[in-house]
């Protein structure tokens, strides 16, 4: 279980992320969304250790994240930013084996093996194992990027806007596999998402953030109405729900 | 071809070339031109793994692929001492230093350069390498500009042994200064040795490794340090490489179609190893000293870099 304490980031003068406290649910896909720069990535770069808090601090199941070395974080969280501008001629398979480095130190076991192969598995890239990233779509690469991430087994998944820039096809897959990843194996997942109806959608938990401060924090049906939109966007909702699920509508209205 | 097949047959070659380049034309004069030969083929060998290893290493930690040690300053600082030590002491400083005491004093400075730059400038860059490497190229401008500076109030003799000094050859070195170097290489070597995987890591790029578990601050003062080393007795002991690490590197990147370290270095530095042997040949051989190393190494592989990157079209 992640939980903030009274978190603040400036970069120089700007305030990035102003005295947040909340507590990460265990078990289920939390999506943080907001506005452009209300402080999401920020925040869970701060989570994943990537960046430090000005003031504040950040807990792991009690533990100051700060007192936790980056090799043993590696077991326990495991982080995927966006995407990054590749040119490494890697094939997926050699990808996903690195998802094993914080055991393995480069040196693969069996179980190492077993647990890349159900990583594949898990999502669907054998037809693309020996595949080299660079001649794959934006959609099968950011697929083997989870692979890497989900090999990691860790119990807590940190996820920057992974569906930036994909197809809804790929955008659906994405969130079928994380949803299978808490159901099944009980896994935390936290993401930054833009997309307001996959996060309506596939989440459990809703944190909304707005300039730097929590707005709104709570399940997916607590956060997900038209005020609370309206006043997280400042733009004008629609929420439809029926027992397929839910759909925002903001266009034209 | 098999891999296996690959890599016996490149080691056989360059062993047969290492062959040729001690035997041609030597009359078998074992008492003066192979032990000369020799000499400049354990100076060609230690200064190959030097300059592969270090452009490998610095081309994963800042993520780039052309870009050499040579950006960092480490050569123009050499270029600086040796123009100092002319001007101070005249042609005949450098024969009162013997070429061991210039080696020695070279190196010091060289990783003197490197400890400030990074204890002093790279906290101030907030641990920003590429802060770090604008800075590099900036006080490699300054350095050169001092440099030449004082080369203009030198006279032509002791400025054609500045020129000398300022290309790579493989005839400077001695027993002794091969010795020293070839020690802390093998030092450096040993120590780098284990964490080949963790630079494999590094080259997904700093958050992803640090994701998987990589203290990547600590590593990259490792490697900032190796690289520091290494370099600085490349160019004492063969002189300024300028980018000749680029082309090496991208080509071993290229036949190794991989980009596992553990691959990648030992090729580099069979490549390296072959260019330069060919060089030399070629400089001895054919064009009788009349051209040196550099420009011939600079030349074709020049040409050959500029094809890749066009017909890769900048992926490599």
């Amino acid at each position: 279980m992640i939980t903030v304490h009274n978190l603040h980031k400036t970069y120089g003068t700007k305030p990035v992320v102003t005295d947040i406290s909340l507590e990460f649910p265990t078990a289920g896909i939390t999506s943080l969304i907001g506005p452009n720069g209300a402080g999401k990535s920020t925040l869970l770069m701060m989570i994943a250790k990537l960046l430090e808090p000005s003031s504040g601090h950040i807990a792991l199941n009690g533990q100051k994240v700060n007192n936790i070395k980056t090799a043993e974080y590696a077991h326990r969280v495991a982080t995927l930013r966006q995407s990054p501008g590749f040119n490494l001629r890697l094939t997926v398979e050699e990808l996903i084996s690195f998802g094993r480095f914080p055991y393995s130190r480069g040196h693969l076991t069996q179980e190492d093996r077993d647990i890349i192969e159900e990583s594949i598995e898990f999502l669907e890239l054998e037809a693309i194992r020996n595949a080299y990233l660079d001649e794959l779509s934006g959609g099968q690469r950011q697929m083997a990027f989870l692979a890497m991430t989900v090999a990691q087994k860790t119990d807590i998944l940190l996820l920057d806007e992974p569906l930036n820039n994909l197809d809804m096809k790929h955008a659906v897959q994405i969130m079928q596999a994380l949803r299978r990843l808490c159901d099944e194996q009980g896994r935390t997942v936290l993401l930054v998402i833009h997309d307001i109806n996959f996060a309506a959608n596939y989440s459990d938990h809703i944190v909304a953030l707005k300039n730097g401060t929590l707005k709104f924090n709570g399940s997916s049906e607590q956060v997900i109405t038209e005020n609370n939109l309206k006043a997280l966007y400042d733009l004008d909702f629609e929420v439809i729900r029926n027992k397929r699920g839910c759909l925002c509508n903001y266009f034209n209205l | 071809m098999s891999t296996s097949l690959k890599i016996w047959g490149t080691l056989l070659f360059t062993l047969l070339l290492m062959c040729f380049f001690i035997l041609i034309g030597s009359d078998l004069d074992f008492n003066y031109i192979i032990p000369k030969r020799l000499l400049r083929l354990a100076t060609i060998l230690l200064g190959s793994i030097c300059l592969a290893v270090s452009a490998v290493l610095f081309q994963t930690i800042v993520g780039n692929r052309i870009l050499s040690p040579s950006i960092m300053g480490y050569e123009s600082v050499y270029l600086l001492w040796q123009a100092v030590l002319l001007f101070m002491l005249g042609a005949h400083g450098l024969t009162i230093l013997s070429v061991s005491g210039n080696f020695a004093i070279s190196i010091t400075i060289m990783l003197f350069y490197s400890w400030a730059l990074h204890f002093w400038l790279l906290p101030r860059c907030k641990n920003n390498i590429f802060m770090l490497l604008l800075f590099g190229l900036v006080l490699t401008t300054v350095i050169t500009t001092a440099t030449q500076f004082i080369q203009l109030s030198i006279s032509p003799g002791e400025f054609s042994i500045f020129q000398g000094l300022s290309y790579t050859s493989f005839n400077r070195s001695k027993p002794e200064t091969l010795l020293y170097g070839a020690f802390i290489v093998a030092v450096c070597l040993w120590m780098g040795r284990k964490t080949l995987p963790i630079l494999d890591v590094m080259s997904l790029g700093k958050e992803q490794s640090i994701s998987l578990g990589v203290d990547h601050a600590k590593y990259i003062s490792l490697y900032l340090a190796l690289i520091a080393v290494l370099v600085a007795i490349s160019t004492s002991l063969i002189g300024p490489t300028g980018f000749m690490g680029i082309f090496i590197a991208n080509i071993a990147y290229v036949l190794a179609g991989s980009n596992k370290h553990r691959t990648v270095i030992p090729i580099a530095v069979t490549v390296s190893l072959i260019i330069f042997l060919v060089a030399q040949l070629f400089v001895e051989h054919v064009f009788n000293y009349k051209t040196s190393v550099s420009i011939l190494i600079n030349l074709v592989c020049g040409v050959y870099f500029l094809a890749l990157i066009a017909r890769t079209r900048g992926t490599t």
